[in-house]
């Protein structure tokens, strides 16, 4: 009995010999070690490859300073749900991409830094236009609550060859409204091209997440406003804005607008141009750098060779607009690793970073000087550089969100009615009716604000 | 005299009841050690964020209160009013719409599923070559994700390229031009019949398994007597089914009138004025528009008509779930 306890407690002796060292030795190895750090990026589809496109600018942040980037795609149908999501439960990534205009509303969630104390390293203000600089401020609240990351402009998208066939002149064609229509018009006649038919126009309805960036342009030229110079009351009901959203509406019943693009998102009337379904389209700067890469299989070889960029038209008022929009970075407060993600917001911002960047995806660089850069490549990089200046956004408050989310319903209500499948039918007075509707629960939503 | 008489219409006395209640509790320990796990989980994943949710549809919760969260400025019963009775609210206008449209999407879908199911049901239960091959393909739809159906349907009804309207114009004739089904007033049909084929297999499925226990010698027996096929089905099937159909329709109700996701996946979070429903304004209000307050409060009168629709099915069909 003695031994066979002596032999129990030897055993003990021996087990816990062993297991005490492997408990202990690796927290002694991990105090000895410096943790890897890894960063969580999420970004958006800013082109056909995003992550491995985003991966690769990143790859050399990653090599010089040890710190790994995780990047993640959020898709644009998703992304405001998301970030919102992280910003009020603090699980959130280190930094995220958001739409410039969505910038105010994601700082008031009060889930972001500030970053006044840290953009003074990449150049300030200085570094920046006036008008992309302005989509990191929030009216009503001090601060600096994400840093620009690439721009964009809409403009106009057109087939040369169509146009050529139309017997059209490309530097006049788009120069006005009235210029507008014609063209479309005589695009109608020519139905085909190399056996495929070709509608004039397209645009994306009530499942595009930039409906109004579209149509804003119009309202714009028609001298109208999406809210009053105070930001407190909604005049997109003005009769300019009518004008402008039914200038815009009025191509339907005229025979120049495809109708089932309606009933498509923004990526598949996308793909109806590049597949050469449309002649003329409005889309932002990424689309041009698609066309000369191989792996986007969405064009068609003949719509390839014939893309054509030109400026918005002129509107009544004499002045052309158009949106400029973009995306920002913003640094989450939950993040453990604030100094590392603002090294990686530091790098972004680099000149030659953000001009490899904007190759890549087809945007425009942020800063000024390689925006400059960038617009003296060719002709139809100059029209979105000349876009970019003459670009309009919307007031950087929070309820813009929503705000622009009953713009759009209300839009696709117009353009709907046009297609004659509204509930009433397509009237001015039907579209000024819809617009004070869209007024009154955009005033609702300002409200909130006091 | 027994004591069972002696005992009967008198009050238990207390220390009795006591005593039964802890004879009940030690014979049933194990039983809900069982069970807890499932009730914590209940109380913490619906009851209490349940009740989270109601107390919102009193704040005045939005985008600038929302930091304050349960802390933000009360507000009674306005919320409720604002959506009832403020004609000037445009909130309002969204409702009423919303609320028309999920009456509608509902009674057509149930209905349609549950006379579709009976039917398909009906066949499937004879005996016919394929007939395991008939059932098990009938199962297909229901295995899809509801978002996978949404946008196979979005793709489908499309009007220039949609196989519908190929089938529909260029291959059949059925008719001579390709109607619109995503916009207008056919967007109500885009959302219903996908509805309906992804919950259709389900309802066959029980109603099968139903149709298969009844003794066939009582149709033997009708059809001796003469009855024929219509009044073999009125007066057997019908009768010995309708628990099934009483359960169907029950949870077909619930989950039509909270479907969100076909709706949402093929309109995005503006649904056109005919396919929004109640669902997607609750949606809308609460996370795009940020009035959390009223999305909140049309949740509680949602959550309410629910209940008075439980109460009313069970006075209904109580009788046919207890003689089951």
């Amino acid at each position: 009995m003695r031994s066979r306890l002596n032999g129990k407690r030897r055993l003990l002796l021996a087990f816990a010999v062993a297991i005490i060292p492997l408990t202990i030795l690796p927290a002694a190895m991990a105090r000895t070690e410096a943790p890897a750090v890894t960063l969580k990026l999420w970004i958006m589809n800013n082109g056909p490859e995003p992550v491995k496109d985003t991966e690769r600018i990143v790859a050399p942040f990653e090599r010089s300073t040890g710190i790994d980037v995780d990047v993640e795609l959020v898709g644009w149908d998703v992304q405001y749900q998301r970030i919102t999501n992280a910003a009020i439960s603090g699980e959130s990534p280190d930094v995220t991409q958001a739409g410039t205009t969505q910038v105010p509303y994601f700082a008031a969630l009060r889930g972001f830094e500030n970053l006044q104390s840290r953009v003074g390293q990449i150049g300030g203000k200085a570094a920046y236009a006036p008008g992309v600089w302005s989509t990191t401020q929030v009216v009503g609240r001090s601060g600096t609550w994400s840093v620009p990351w690439f721009t964009e402009a809409r403009t106009i998208y057109y087939r040369k060859d169509v146009l050529r066939r139309a017997g059209v002149n490309p530097k006049t064609a788009f120069k006005s409204w009235a210029a507008f229509t014609r063209t479309l018009q005589r695009i109608r006649r020519v139905k085909s091209i190399n056996g495929k038919p070709i509608a004039p126009f397209g645009q994306p309805g009530r499942v595009a997440w930039d409906l109004v960036h579209h149509i804003m342009p119009f309202v714009w030229g028609a001298g109208g406003r999406e809210l009053s110079a105070n930001n407190k009351q909604s005049t997109i009901a003005s009769p300019q804005a009518v004008t402008g959203v039914k200038y815009f509406a009025d191509l339907i019943p005229k025979g120049v607008f495809l109708k089932s693009s309606l009933e498509r998102n923004a990526p598949q009337v996308e793909e109806q141009f590049k597949g050469g379904r449309i002649a003329v389209w409005i889309g932002g700067p990424w689309v041009l750098a698609t066309a000369k890469r191989t792996d986007d299989e969405a064009w068609d070889a003949t719509a390839r060779r014939n893309v054509g960029v030109a400026q918005m038209p002129v509107g009544p008022t004499g002045k052309f607009y158009t949106f400029v929009g973009g995306s920002n970075l913003m640094l989450f407060r939950y993040s453990k690793h604030k100094n590392e993600a603002w090294q990686l917001i530091r790098y972004l911002s680099r000149n030659d970073t953000q001009l490899d960047y904007a190759r890549l995806m087809g945007m425009f660089p942020a800063r000024l000087a390689p925006q400059k850069a960038t617009g003296k490549a060719n002709a139809n990089q100059a029209a979105f550089y000349q876009a970019i200046t003459h670009g309009r956004s919307y007031a950087p408050i929070p309820q813009w969100g929503p705000v622009e989310n009953v713009y759009k319903a209300r839009f696709a209500n117009i353009l709907e009615q046009a297609a004659g499948k509204g509930s009433k039918p397509y009237t001015r007075a039907n579209v000024a009716s819809e617009l004070r509707a869209a007024a009154r629960e955009a005033n609702k939503l300002l409200a909130q604000g006091g | 005299m027994s004591e069972s008489v002696v005992t009967e219409g008198l009050p238990v006395p207390a220390s009795s009841r006591r005593t039964r209640l802890l004879r009940s509790w030690r014979r049933n320990r194990f039983a809900y050690a069982l069970i807890a796990p499932a009730v914590v989980f209940m109380v913490l994943v619906h009851l209490i964020p349940t009740a989270a949710g109601i107390y919102v549809a009193f704040l005045d919760l939005n985008l600038f209160t929302f930091a304050l969260l349960f802390h933000a400025p009360r507000v009674g019963l306005q919320n409720f009013q604002d959506l009832l009775f403020d004609a000037e609210n445009p909130i309002r206008s969204g409702f009423t719409g919303a609320v028309e449209n999920t009456i509608f999407y509902t009674v057509v879908t149930v209905g349609v599923t549950l006379v579709l199911g009976i039917a398909i049901a009906q066949l499937l239960n004879r005996n016919f070559p394929g007939q395991r091959l008939a059932r098990t393909l009938m199962l297909a739809p229901w295995v899809v994700p509801s978002f996978v159906v949404a946008v196979l349907w979005q793709f489908m009804w499309q009007s220039d390229s949609g196989i519908i309207n190929k089938v529909l114009v260029d291959y059949t004739h059925i008719l001579d031009d390709k109607p619109v089904w995503l916009l207008g007033e056919n967007t109500m049909w885009a959302i219903i019949i996908p509805t309906i084929w992804r919950g259709l297999p389900f309802v066959v499925l029980i109603f099968l398994a139903g149709l298969q226990t009844i003794p066939k010698e009582l149709y033997e027996a009708a059809a001796i007597d003469g009855a024929g096929a219509w009044r073999r089905f009125r007066h057997i099937t019908l009768p010995l089914m309708k628990p099934l159909i009483a359960i169907q329709l029950l949870f077909g109700v619930i989950w039509s009138v909270y479907q969100f996701a076909v709706p949402y996946v093929m309109f995005g979070v503006n649904p056109p004025p005919d396919a929004d429903l109640l669902m997607t304004l609750i949606v809308r209000q609460s996370f795009t528009n940020q009035l959390f307050g009223y999305g909140a409060a049309i949740s509680v009168m949602l959550m309410l008509v629910m209940f008075a629709w439980v109460v009313v099915w069970y006075r209904i069909f109580r009788r046919d779930l207890v003689t089951a």
